[in-house]
Formats: C-alpha cells, sequence, structure tokens
C-alpha cells in the first residue's frame, strides 16, 4: 500500500522545536513527510495549502503554538479561523476537510507530535487519491 | 418602481446631491447598456432590468474623474454589499457614493439563489423574502453523497473550463493587482483547461469572506460552472459561527482577520489560562 504522501507547516516557535525534538528522542515515525519551518502558523497561506493539494501532497499539516501561547500574541486565532473556512471549500468541493490538519503544541511536546502525525497517517490512509482532479491538465508532480 | 426611481434620480441631479447617477441605459435600436446619467433629461431612457452589477464599473468611474465628483448608483441588494465591501478595502471613498437601492422580484431571487435580494437602504419597489441556497434542489444534489461522488460531479464540471478568467473580471471585489491567477507559482500558464484545484479554489477562497453572492461569476462563465455555488457552505459557516455577513455594513471586519477575543466562535472552547493574555492585551 502507498503510504499518502504529507507535507508539514511548523511555527518555528513551536511546532518545529517540537519535531525536532521527536528527532532527537529517536521516535519511529512514518517517513514521507516533509516538514517547512514558518515564522508563525499565520503567515502559512491558504494557497500555499491549495498548491500543494494540487501538485500531489495527500495532505497537509500546520502545526502552530497553543492559543493564547503565540508568540505574536492573537495571530493563531487568525490562522485557525482562516484554515476552517479553508475546510469547508475542500469539503465542498470533495478533496475532504481531514486532508487539512491544524495542532496546536509547544516546543516541548515531542511526543505529542509523535501522535498527531500518526493519527493523521492513520486517517489519510483510506481516502480516494485525488487523480480525478489532478489529471486533466496533465500534471502530476 | 421605475417612477419612484426615476424621480428620485431626477431629484439628486437637481439638488446637485451627485454629479451623475449610474445606472441601466436604453439607447439606440433598444440596446440597454450602462450610463452615467447627468443631464436629467436623459433620465426618461433609464432602466431597471435586466440584473446588471454596477459595482465595479461604479469604483472605475469614479477613479477617472476628478476628486470631488459624486456619483448616485442604482443598485439591487448585492450591488450595494458589493459596494461597501470596496468601500472596506478602501477602493471607493464613501463620502463620493450615493445609492438608489431598488428591490429584486422574487422571481429574480429564486433565480440567483438570493438570500437576500433587498438592498439595506431601500428606495423603490418591495422586498420580497429571500431563498434559502442550501435547501435548493440543485445545490443539495451537489452536496450530498461521499467526497468521491462530490469530488467527481465537481470535475466533471470544472473539466469545461477555458480559462477565459471571466469569473474573475466580472467579480465585483475582485482587484487584487497583480492577481495570483496570472502567477506562474500558483497557477501553471498556457493549458486549458484551467489546473482544477489551484485556479477554481484559489480564486473561490480569496473571496470566503468578502463574497456579497450576487453570482455575476457564474453569470460571466461561458461553460455554465455554477461557481457560486463552491461559496455556499462559507457563507454559511461565516454566518452561524460569527454572526458575520459580508457587505452589510462598513464598520465591521471580516472576523478572519479578528482575533477570538474580538470575535469569538460560537462553537469553540478557549482554555481560561488565555484570560490573562486578554487582560494584558486589553482587549
Amino acid at each position: 500500500m502507498n503510504q499518502p504522501r504529507i507535507l508539514i507547516f511548523a511555527c518555528r516557535w513551536c511546532g518545529l522545536i517540537g519535531a525536532d525534538a521527536a528527532g532527537k528522542k529517536r521516535i519511529a515515525l512514518p517517513t514521507p513527510f516533509r516538514v517547512i519551518p514558518v515564522e508563525c502558523a499565520a503567515l502559512v497561506e491558504t494557497d500555499a495549502i491549495i498548491r500543494a493539494l494540487a501538485d500531489g501532497v495527500d495532505g497537509v499539516a500546520v502545526l502552530g503554538c497553543h492559543i493564547g501561547g503565540c508568540r505574536y500574541n492573537n495571530a493563531n486565532h487568525t490562522a485557525i479561523k482562516r484554515m476552517e473556512l479553508l475546510k469547508d471549500l475542500l469539503d465542498t468541493t470533495g478533496i475532504g476537510g481531514n486532508r487539512l490538519m491544524f495542532s496546536f503544541g509547544t516546543a516541548h511536546e515531542d511526543y505529542q507530535f509523535e501522535e498527531v502525525i500518526k493519527n493523521f497517517f492513520d486517517e489519510l490512509g483510506p481516502l480516494p487519491s485525488l487523480g480525478p482532479w489532478l489529471s486533466p491538465s496533465g500534471v502530476i508532480r | 418602481m421605475l417612477e419612484t426611481t426615476k424621480n428620485m434620480a431626477r431629484q439628486i441631479l437637481d439638488e446637485k446631491k451627485a454629479d451623475g447617477i449610474l445606472g441601466l441605459m436604453k439607447g439606440q435600436w433598444d440596446i440597454i447598456q450602462p450610463h452615467v446619467f447627468e443631464n436629467p433629461a436623459e433620465l426618461d431612457n433609464l432602466v431597471l432590468e435586466p440584473k446588471w452589477l454596477l459595482a465595479k464599473l461604479a469604483m472605475r468611474v469614479l477613479r477617472s474623474s476628478s476628486e470631488n465628483y459624486t456619483l448616485a448608483v442604482i443598485c439591487r441588494g448585492c450591488d450595494e454589499r458589493a459596494l461597501i465591501e470596496l468601500i472596506k478595502r478602501n477602493q471607493i471613498e464613501e463620502k463620493t457614493l450615493l445609492t438608489i437601492g431598488i428591490a429584486c422580484s422574487q422571481e429574480q431571487a429564486a433565480l440567483c439563489l438570493c438570500d437576500r435580494p433587498y438592498p439595506a437602504k431601500l428606495d423603490a419597489g418591495e422586498a420580497v423574502s429571500g431563498v434559502d441556497p442550501l435547501e435548493d434542489e440543485r445545490v443539495r444534489a451537489l452536496l450530498i453523497g461521499n467526497d468521491t461522488q462530490r469530488m467527481e460531479k465537481w470535475a466533471d464540471m470544472l473539466r469545461r473550463c477555458i480559462k477565459c478568467y471571466g469569473c474573475r473580471n466580472s467579480c465585483p471585489i475582485c482587484i487584487c493587482e497583480p492577481c495570483k491567477l496570472e502567477d506562474e507559482v500558483w497557477v501553471q500558464r498556457g493549458t486549458v483547461p484551467a489546473e482544477m484545484i489551484p485556479f477554481h479554489l484559489i480564486r473561490a477562497f480569496h473571496l470566503s469572506d468578502t463574497c456579497v453572492a450576487c453570482g455575476a461569476c457564474q453569470e460571466a462563465c461561458p461553460v455554465n460552472i455554477p461557481l457560486l455555488w463552491l461559496q455556499f457552505s462559507m457563507r454559511k459557516t461565516l454566518r452561524e459561527r460569527y454572526g458575520y455577513e459580508a457587505g452589510l455594513d462598513t464598520e465591521t471586519k471580516s472576523p478572519v482577520l479578528s482575533s477570538a477575543f474580538e470575535k469569538p466562535d460560537s462553537d469553540r472552547e478557549y482554555p481560561a489560562w488565555i484570560h490573562s493574555l486578554r487582560e494584558r492585551d486589553g482587549s
């Protein structure tokens, strides 16, 4: 079975350090994921998520700080509001809102990172491929 | 309704409240076209049908004329909401704009699946009750079923796209310069049909909290893709969760731009310790 491919946008103050710590502790994780560090979860453009899905990524995770614990005061509030609207759009079109995950964590929560990612892999596994959406223009990269 | 509108427009021109009236004119050979009426005598040719979105045109007229030029726009509900959204985005100065609000007929409301077929400032005609778009048979037929079925239905429709950019150009609120849909980073250029996920979803999401449900996108679409239907569930979420609807007044900002303190979600619980942050920020 093909494992789903995941793209992770991790805020560099919380999510990224958590992911790093998970690596240092040698926690066993499913392999096909990439982490892209961003300054803040609110800086992740929804367009980038859409573009990633179009380029053949099966799921996108956005990791930010806890609500109220954001380095930039209230920035992650706006991020989660935006992501949930995008989930609505993905649900409408049948891509499925569960391809987008938003999670909060702090820098020392490496085991939480492990659990979040493993659960996300489990959720994406049975989902159909985005094939019908990708083929007509002839680009599956 | 037509007489009331004409009288009102005449009054505005006579009292010099506005320098021009933007409306539809039946001209030579009965061709109907938008026109800026500056002379009261011209107003005999004023017509109200068909539905024609004048908001973007009003923006262009105001931009190309002198600074003190004031324009009165004969607008329907959706048109008024679009004008308000443009004022919010600093594209139109509020003091240079007057509106003459006219109500839509029941048939027009049913045709547009409009839930608010009347402007806030109603001057002519009687407001009819709106239609709930998510209750409509055709919309329901599209939105039921599991993800794969829905994806196939949408893919079938979007595959027809000839990438004419009509949806973007006709939208009264699509005003960004430069546009992301013309950027190679986001949307592949030079291919038809448009890449389905990036092109249509980026366009739809950019309007998520601004869409006034005027339906100009799908009226402009030469291959009849129901583009407005992409927006319904997002509009519903905004209404239910934050009590927000685009274009109702110039003061309320989109909840997506504010923090959870200023505009809390109705169905999410926040941990108690964030209240200390609220006190620190004074918000």
